[in-house]
Parts: C-alpha cells; structure tokens; sequence
C-alpha cells in the first residue's frame, strides 16, 4: 500500500516534469518562425548561385534601352572625367600656389622691414659718431 | 569552342582599337549586362548603376588602344569597372566628411519592386557589410573570373587572392541573414 502510494507520487512528478518539458519545448518552437530551416541553411552555405545570378540581373535590368549608343555619344562629346587622383592634384597644386604667395609675400614685407631697420640703424649710427648733430 | 570565341573576341577588340565604331558598340552591347550586374554588386544601387556602367565605357572607349594584349580584353575591362566603383564609393565616403545630410539622401531605400526577394534583399545588405575591396572579389569570382585572372586584376598573387576570398565568403555568410534577423 505504502509502495503503491511512493510509485503514483513519483509518476505523478514525472508526469509533471516531462508535460513541463514539452511546454518549454513548444514555448521555444513557437519563438521560431516559420521557415527557419531554410533560414539557417540559406546563412550557413551563403546566397546560392541562382541567387547570385538574380542579383547580378537586378543590375543588368537598370540600364534604359540605348546604353550602348548613350556610351558612344557621351564618349565622343564629353571631357575626360576627374579621377579621384586628379582632384586631389588639382586641390595640391591650389594649397601649393597659395602657400608661395603667402610665403613671398611675406618674404617681402619680412625683407622691407629688415631694410627699414637697417636704415634706421645707419641713421642712428651716424648720428652717434657727429657730435654736433642733433638728430638724437 | 573556347579558343574560338576567344579569337574571336580578340578579333572585335583589335577592330576597336582602330577605331572602328561597330566593333565597340558590339563590344559595349556584349558587356553591357555583366558590368551593370558587378557594378550593382559593388554599389548595391539601381540608380548608380546607369552612371557607373557608362563611366566604364567611356573609360574603355578612350583607353582601348592602349590595351596591349586583347586577349585579356575581360579582365581589363572589370578592372576598370572595379576601379571606376572604388572611386566612386571613396568619393561618397570624401563628401560625406564635408556633407553631413549626404548620407541621408544616399540611404534612401530602394524603390519597391527594384529588389524582387528577401534573398536578394539579404544578399545586398549583407554585401554592404563588406569593404569595397572584398565585395569587388566576390562579385569577380561570380562573374567567372579564375583565381589566377583576379590576381592579375588586383596585382596580386593567387594565393593572397585565395587568402582574401576566403575571409570574404566568411563575412558574407556572417551578414548574410534573410529577413534581416539582426
């Protein structure tokens, strides 16, 4: 009787436990949504083939009927397009035509000035040496 | 088989490079799909894909007399297209620097239909994950070109380009998630 009683406890706890288990199990399949084998698939072998050749036709269907005469029109009316590398020699070739003008000019007013000085100082000078003068 | 439509199109090429109008409009024709294709893969965008492509082809049409060997007219011709991309995506990069609202009107969606599935639509988003660099080789690869052709293309050797192949399809797949489940 005592035996009897342990077993349909245990079951019973069993019982519980695997019901508990296949509701935790159903709350988590439910998270997925659908197709998901086909997703994981799809992410761990990378886009296939066809759906490269899909994509590559999304682009080839982008050019509007008469590329090829637009090409050669354009080719032979339009100036040679910019590199990127052109621009940047353009920008260079700018910053460096304006940094020798700030620098000769500045040479030039540094040069003045030193003349001025010089000037000043040889007034000075020979103020010094004539006694009588009295520039001082 | 091969040989054969390679004589040939080493035939239309030295006909180009004499200036010989029909032979570019059938060259541009020929490659037109496949450049606005890998000029797609590059940028993700419909509308650059018209600019860039004829960008390519002007580029060729001047360039073409220089080509020495027309036998490689191919891949010359996705070096200048990949190229032509790179500039064109570092350029974006420069005004955004100097633009803060460029990037706005540079993300803005594509229209409803340009892209016809999710899986298109995850391939796109999870290229633009990539470095210009990584997608130009994938989009090679897919394009056809050997191995031993890109590292032509990229003056490199093969296997740098195995090396880098490898690490890109890594990073492809990493992105690559259908739905956008990030």
């Amino acid at each position: 009787m005592r035996e009897s009683t342990f077993a349909s406890t245990t079951n019973l706890n069993m019982k519980t436990e695997a019901s508990a288990w296949r509701a935790l199990n159903a709350h988590a399949a439910a998270q997925l949504r659908g197709g998901f084998a086909d997703r994981a698939l799809r992410a761990a072998h990378g886009p296939a083939a066809v759906t490269w050749r899909a994509f590559f036709t999304v682009g080839a269907r982008s050019l509007r009927p008469g590329f090829a005469e637009r090409v050669l029109r354009a080719a032979r009316v339009a100036t040679d397009i910019p590199s990127l590398a052109s621009h940047f020699a353009l920008s260079a070739s700018i910053a460096a035509v304006c940094l020798s003008a700030v620098l000769f000019v500045h040479q030039r007013n540094v040069d003045a000035a030193d003349a001025r000085n010089l000037a000043e100082w040889q007034r000075l000078v020979q103020a010094a040496d004539d006694p009588d003068s009295n520039m001082l | 088989m091969e040989s054969t439509s390679t004589t040939a199109l080493a035939n239309l090429v030295r006909r180009a490079q004499k200036g010989e109008e029909s032979a570019l409009r059938e060259l541009i024709i020929s490659y037109q799909h496949r450049i606005a294709g890998f000029v797609y893969a590059m940028t993700g965008r419909s509308d650059y894909v018209e600019d860039l492509a004829q960008q390519v082809f002007i580029k060729m049409v001047r360039a073409i007399d220089r080509l020495q060997a027309p036998a490689q007219f191919e891949s010359w011709l996705f070096r200048l297209a990949r190229n032509t991309c790179i500039d064109q995506l570092r350029r974006q990069k420069l005004r955004r620097i100097f633009l803060p609202f460029g990037e706005e009107h540079e993300n803005i969606p594509e229209p409803p239909g340009a892209v016809d599935s999710e899986e298109l639509d995850a391939l796109r988003h999870a290229l633009a994950q990539l470095r210009p660099q990584d997608r130009a080789l994938l989009a090679l690869v897919q394009e056809g070109r050997s191995h031993a052709e890109i590292a032509e293309t990229l003056n490199t050797s093969v296997a740098a380009v195995k090396a880098r192949l490898h690490r890109a399809r890594e990073h492809l797949r990493e992105h690559y998630q259908p739905e956008h489940e990030n």
